[in-house]
């Protein structure tokens, strides 16, 4: 059924919309076009979209609507755009009009497991946006509820739920059981011997080159996360256990990161590294490195380094394939 | 179309490779032009056998097939006016192979422009057309469009890299065009005629195309110029001086403002500037080249001109002109940049009186227009920037382009230089070629007669650009 939108928050930003001279260079910083390679998914799409239920043009409708609420925040298209859209700006105020209007979506939204979930609150006190909230649903019972509109889809609460109780939606490689299969992958069917945990926020433009499936071979193999926060544990264990010889994560530097969430990875890292230490395993097996935006020179000189350094210390003797 | 025919290209194709929802339908309707018109369905194709099953369904069922890169174009090519499928080409992008030895590569029409540059640059070789929009361009979009770029002064357009294609035609038929060898007169050059042919002809499934080592050192002037007429002159007397730029790029006062705006670039505010580079292997040949063209540009008072080998400065400046199509949009608070009347092509030596007239016909019509381009090989982007909401200001740009083609026909010059005809660029050319119209339908017909592949662009375009398609801005009155 169509549902009628007012879209009061997002009509005043028409003449931004007419602004987007729709060139597209926004395609190739964007991760869910590289996820999912349609147009529609692409800022310039969304902004599309938009455009079309602002002016009138088109009715909203769920599938328009799922594709408004993808969106990961990094913002490289509005940081890039020579036009200067604000588009994630844009996007937000469409979110908050089309939430209003009674749609219901998930998206890259995070999504809570009642059943699983005890009510602890690690994930309320994680999240930077204050998109998750304690609230009291009977006298004696509460929930976590997920703001919609200010969830920025980085799955950083995801990785430090005790439970397992969050979940996103299939699709963006960015669920734990896809990112086992990337993980698989890479170190299996690929051979390489080290991989890459890159955070998308302040990486993923200048790692084109080694997302491109048309690249020249390298001994490494990258997989974009959102913030380098949500690469939990037992992603780091499971690229050993594939046989990767070492594991880098690169994040933001100190201060920079938008979601707080490179603290949280270097701590977990730390601790990773002592009980690999502990298993008689070399902690330098697990490499963590800040990178700004821009810095993809650093970036590639830092892989190949380390790339270097393992060959010297060959496989990881516990996990050694027979 | 009926729905049992997306099933059918759902049976070729895999659901998951084919969509009839609203938001794709919505967002494949247009590109960068003005243009906006719904297709029926997306198909995303992976391989030659698919691209021919859905050629052959296509031909049986008279259905309309639009063959689509990024989107990128801004003519209207890709704007399926008749509705039907559009053929999503960016899934079949594999670079099959490089070979060095011959200096060509072999790869899918889906491979973006700068991908296979970034492939290329560690073995030393490069791909040179380069149209501003390489980030995303893909190369079967660019052999559609016979793009060109800003290397083109010295390295020619796409059709002077395209060695060979495999084309599936409109009936289903795969084709081998060209040959792996530099030259061949071995009957028609018919991969030269895709080039440029914006996918009315076939569908482009796999190019050869040539590539070239890196030259050793660049280096790149600026030269800022009072009057735009100087810097105009100053192209002219660069070409016809035998000088060899492997860049020569002007950009008028409007797009400085408009990229200082956009990107804060802190270039001076003058009446334009020329960027020229030259490029080789020798050092002092590059010397003796750029040094040739600073006396030309100080001939021509052309002052405060600075050169340099170093790629990061290169960088800055240039970075500037490649952003300078979307930064239009800042110049001015509610003025917007529309892809019209932009990039026609004139004889060198009229660079300076065109740019000139550009500004007057924008001037007695009511809206901007920036005058940038990659002078050296001829081509002159313009951009009309227009309040789009005012139903007026579309008549004023209808007269613009009318005005502006005249002139532009009357000194010798193209309609279009490297963006190709499309929709709204059909109704100047279709006036200025009056004579080779029947021979391109006659082509078309021997080779699409069904009429399906791409239908009604170029010579089949609708007369009046404005009301060839929804425009897609709100209009009011």
């Amino acid at each position: 059924m169509v549902k009628k939108v007012k879209f009061k928050r997002t009509k005043k930003w028409e003449s931004e919309l007419n602004k987007c001279i729709r060139c597209g260079y926004c395609y190739e910083l964007c991760p869910l076009f590289k996820s999912y390679n349609w147009e529609s998914d692409t800022p310039r799409g969304k902004l599309l979209l938009i455009h079309g239920m602002v002016t009138g043009k088109l009715e909203p409708t769920q599938e328009i609507v799922d594709k408004i609420f993808q969106c990961f925040y990094c913002k490289n298209c509005s940081d890039n755009c020579s036009a200067g859209v604000p588009v994630t700006d844009i996007i937000t105020d469409a979110r908050a009009d089309l939430i209003n209007a009674g749609f219901d979506v998930q998206g890259t939204i995070v999504e809570i497991d009642e059943d699983l979930c005890s009510v602890c609150g690690v994930c309320v006190s994680l999240c930077k946006y204050e998109a998750l909230k304690i609230v009291k649903i009977k006298k004696d019972k509460q929930k976590i509820e997920v703001d919609k509109i200010e969830c920025r889809g980085c799955g950083l609460c995801l990785s430090a739920c005790p439970s397992g109780a969050i979940t996103q939606k299939e699709g963006c490689n960015v669920t734990l059981t896809e990112l086992h299969t990337t993980i698989r992958e890479i170190l299996t069917n690929e051979d390489k011997r080290l991989l890459v945990f890159a955070c998308n926020y302040s990486i993923f433009p200048g790692m084109q080159l080694s997302q491109s499936e048309t690249i020249v071979k390298t001994p490494y193999g990258v997989i974009v996360t959102m913030c380098s926060g949500r690469v939990a544990p037992e992603l780091v264990l499971d690229a050993f256990e594939e046989g990767a010889w070492g594991v880098m994560v690169a994040g933001c530097p100190p201060e920079e990161c938008d979601h707080d969430g490179n603290y949280k990875t270097r701590r977990r890292l730390i601790l990773l590294q002592r009980m690999l230490k502990e298993l008689n395993i070399n902690p330098k097996r697990i490499k963590l490195e800040w990178f700004s935006t821009g810095e993809s020179a650093k970036l590639k000189n830092s892989i190949e380094m380390y790339a270097k350094e393992l060959d010297k210390m060959g496989p990881i003797k516990a996990y050694a394939k027979s | 179309m009926r729905k049992d025919d997306i099933e059918k290209l759902k049976k070729i194709l895999g659901p998951e490779n084919v969509s009839d929802n609203l938001a794709d339908l919505y967002v494949y309707s247009g590109d960068a032009s003005v243009h906006q018109a719904m297709p029926n369905v997306i198909v995303r194709p992976n391989n030659i056998e698919e691209v021919q099953k859905i050629m052959r369904y296509a031909n049986k069922r008279k259905i309309p097939v639009v063959p689509r890169g990024a989107g990128s174009g801004t003519s209207g090519h890709s704007v399926p006016i008749d509705g039907g499928i559009v053929l999503d080409m960016k899934r079949m992008n594999r670079i099959i192979e490089i070979v060095p030895e011959d200096m060509l590569v072999r790869v899918e029409p889906g491979v973006v422009d700068d991908d296979l540059n970034r492939a290329l640059s560690p073995l030393g070789l490069f791909y040179p057309p380069a149209p501003a929009s390489s980030r995303i361009a893909t190369i079967g979009g660019e052999i559609a469009a016979n793009a060109s770029g800003v290397r083109s002064v010295k390295y020619g357009a796409t059709r002077d890299y395209v060695m060979g294609m495999k084309v599936v035609m409109a009936n289903g038929r795969l084709v081998n065009l060209g040959a792996n060898t530099r030259v061949h007169s071995s009957g028609y050059q018919l991969e030269r005629l895709i080039v440029g042919s914006e996918g009315t002809l076939g569908v482009v499934v796999e190019a050869t195309m040539r590539i070239f080592p890196i030259p050793k050192y660049r280096c790149l002037g600026v030269a800022n110029f009072d009057k735009l007429e100087d810097a105009g002159n100053t192209i002219s007397d660069i070409i016809a001086g035998g000088c060899q730029p492997s860049m020569l790029e002007l950009m008028d006062g409007i797009g400085i403002v408009a990229v200082n705006k956009a990107l804060d670039l802190g270039l001076k505010e003058v009446g334009a500037i020329i960027l020229f580079e030259a490029d080789g292997n020798v050092r002092s040949a590059i010397d003796y080249e750029i040094n040739k063209m600073k006396k030309i540009c100080e001939k021509n008072n052309g002052y405060d001109i600075e050169l340099s080998y170093d790629p990061k400065e290169r960088q800055r400046i240039f970075g500037g002109r490649k952003k300078l199509f979307a930064s239009l949009s800042k110049y001015k608070d509610g003025i917007i940049c529309t892809d019209l009347a932009d990039d026609m092509g004139v004889p060198n030596s009229k660079i300076a009186e065109c740019a000139k007239k550009i500004h007057e016909i924008a001037e007695r019509n009511n809206v901007i227009m920036a005058v940038y381009g990659h002078c050296g090989s001829g081509v002159i982007h313009t951009k009309i920037m227009l309040d789009p909401k005012k139903a007026k200001q579309w008549k004023d740009a209808d007269k613009v382009i009318d005005e502006l083609y005249d002139y532009v026909h009357s000194v010798g010059g193209v309609t279009s230089a490297e963006h190709g005809i499309g929709l709204s660029k059909a109704p100047p050319w279709k006036k200025a070629r009056k004579d080779i119209i029947p021979v391109m339908r006659a082509i078309k017909k021997a080779l699409d007669p069904n009429n399906i592949l791409n239908p009604h662009k170029i010579m089949d375009a609708p007369d009046d650009w404005v009301k060839a398609t929804d425009l897609r801005y709100r209009v009011g009155r």
